[in-house]
């Protein structure tokens, strides 16, 4: 468990500053990589996709609110990083999939999806599964199948955004790279707030009603996108 | 401390207190969906209270200004020039912003051309091109960005003379041609 002396502790920012490190690793291969494409008019923009993919994640609440539900109860560093990881990888795969393959769902649709799953994962915090239902699906089993569903969201933004053929898997990893720089942005923020908070004497009583806050955003935002689906 | 994993308020909610925390969102999310983001973002008001909020159809895209009205009717216009081998001329309008004209302008053999406006009050010498090349014709619809005089820059630079034939429509009210060092103008009223 982070505690307040923890928190202050340079291991902590050690461990902190090194979620950076891959993805800021693979931008800088990417950003050498960028001036041989530029030279070669390859018509591939490496930094305004990651840009996009970057800004796509800080500012999309949908993907902010599920993270906050993932780590919410993770109070060690090792858990965060295997449930991100799950979450990454069902992502990357159905935005690679998707672009790849030309795969076109309605946008509307997966959003609701999106909404939905912050509504879940604000229930599963809750324990409301095992209270309701008596059964829970494995909890790491539902980030990675959510993330297959986040990632189908990414894959319609990058083909909305009219990829040229002889530059779309550059383009389109470059959009990858800038959504896990952009989640670890947030996530960095999250995870330390919700270190400071979870040393409060009430957290528990306060984190369940912030996870039925959390269910309620989430069916909002999954209503939200399903009258868009059927009115817009 | 007891070492905890657990990765939810495990043993620590109640069964009743979970089914009415999750009717509270519910209840709460579909009120806020059909009091307030249904009237302002897709102008459905199932209960009317976005007509009381006054929020009703707050998002509604308003209509694409595909009409400028103008105050006298257009004007049409068709003029021709003989360029000589290195022979240049200049032919414009003096227009509004947003003013519109439609115009075709036709050539013999390639000529340089440069679609260009100076804006009134601009900086002298100053001039904006809309467009620019070579070509033996081009046609399209153009509305000014901005007060002044708009038109086209045509020079032959082959070994043979060019006749270049202009024919526009819009609401200029006179025309300026300035060929060798002279500025002609053509009233339209």
């Amino acid at each position: 468990m982070i505690g307040l002396q923890a928190l202050c502790s340079p291991r902590l920012w050690l461990i902190l500053g090194l979620m950076l490190v891959p993805a800021l690793a693979v931008a800088h291969n990417i950003s050498g990589a960028n001036a041989r494409f530029v030279e070669g008019l390859e018509g591939s923009a490496v930094v305004p996709f990651m840009y996009l993919g970057a800004k796509h994640m800080v500012t999309g609440y949908d993907h902010l609110l599920y993270l906050l539900g993932v780590v919410f109860f993770l109070r060690r560093l090792r858990e965060v990083l295997l449930y991100v990881t799950l979450f990454t990888l069902g992502h990357s795969i159905t935005l690679m999939a998707g672009v790849l393959l030309e795969l076109n769902v309605n946008a509307y649709l997966v959003d609701t999806i999106i909404g939905l799953s912050v509504a879940y994962k604000a229930f599963e915090n809750i324990n409301g599964f095992k209270q309701v239902l008596g059964w829970q699906l494995n909890a790491r089993a539902a980030v990675f199948i959510f993330g297959l569903c986040h990632g189908l969201g990414l894959a319609t933004k990058v083909q909305g955004l009219s990829l040229s053929a002889d530059s779309l898997v550059t383009n389109m990893l470059s959009f990858n790279v800038g959504v896990e720089i952009g989640q670890a942005l947030a996530l960095g923020l999250i995870v330390l707030v919700l270190a400071q908070w979870r040393q409060r004497i009430n957290f528990e009583k306060h984190a369940f009603i912030a996870n039925t806050l959390l269910m309620g955003a989430g069916f909002v935002l999954a209503g939200y996108q399903f009258a868009g689906y059927l009115w817009q | 401390m007891k070492k905890s994993t657990s990765t939810s308020l495990e043993n620590k909610t109640g069964r009743s207190r979970v089914l009415l925390a999750t009717l509270a969102a519910l209840v709460t999310a579909i009120l806020i969906l059909t009091a307030f983001i249904l009237p302002a973002e897709f102008n459905r008001d199932p209960l009317g209270i976005g007509e009381v909020l006054g929020i009703k159809g707050l998002s509604e895209q308003p209509l694409v200004e595909t009409v400028a009205i103008e105050k006298t009717k257009y004007h049409q216009d068709t003029v021709s020039f003989q360029l000589l081998p290195f022979e240049f001329v200049e032919y414009k309008y003096p227009l509004a912003q947003g003013s519109a004209v439609i115009y075709s302008w036709t050539a013999t053999d390639t000529v340089s051309f440069d679609f260009h406006g100076e804006p009134e009050n601009g900086p002298e010498g100053f001039a904006e091109s809309f467009s620019l090349g070579q070509g033996k014709h081009e046609h399209g619809t153009f509305t000014a960005p901005f007060n002044g005089i708009h038109g086209w820059f045509w020079e032959n630079r082959g070994a043979s003379t060019v006749t270049v034939t202009l024919t526009t429509a819009g609401f200029y009210t006179e025309s300026l041609k300035f060929r060798d060092g002279f500025v002609g103008t053509r009233s339209f009223e």
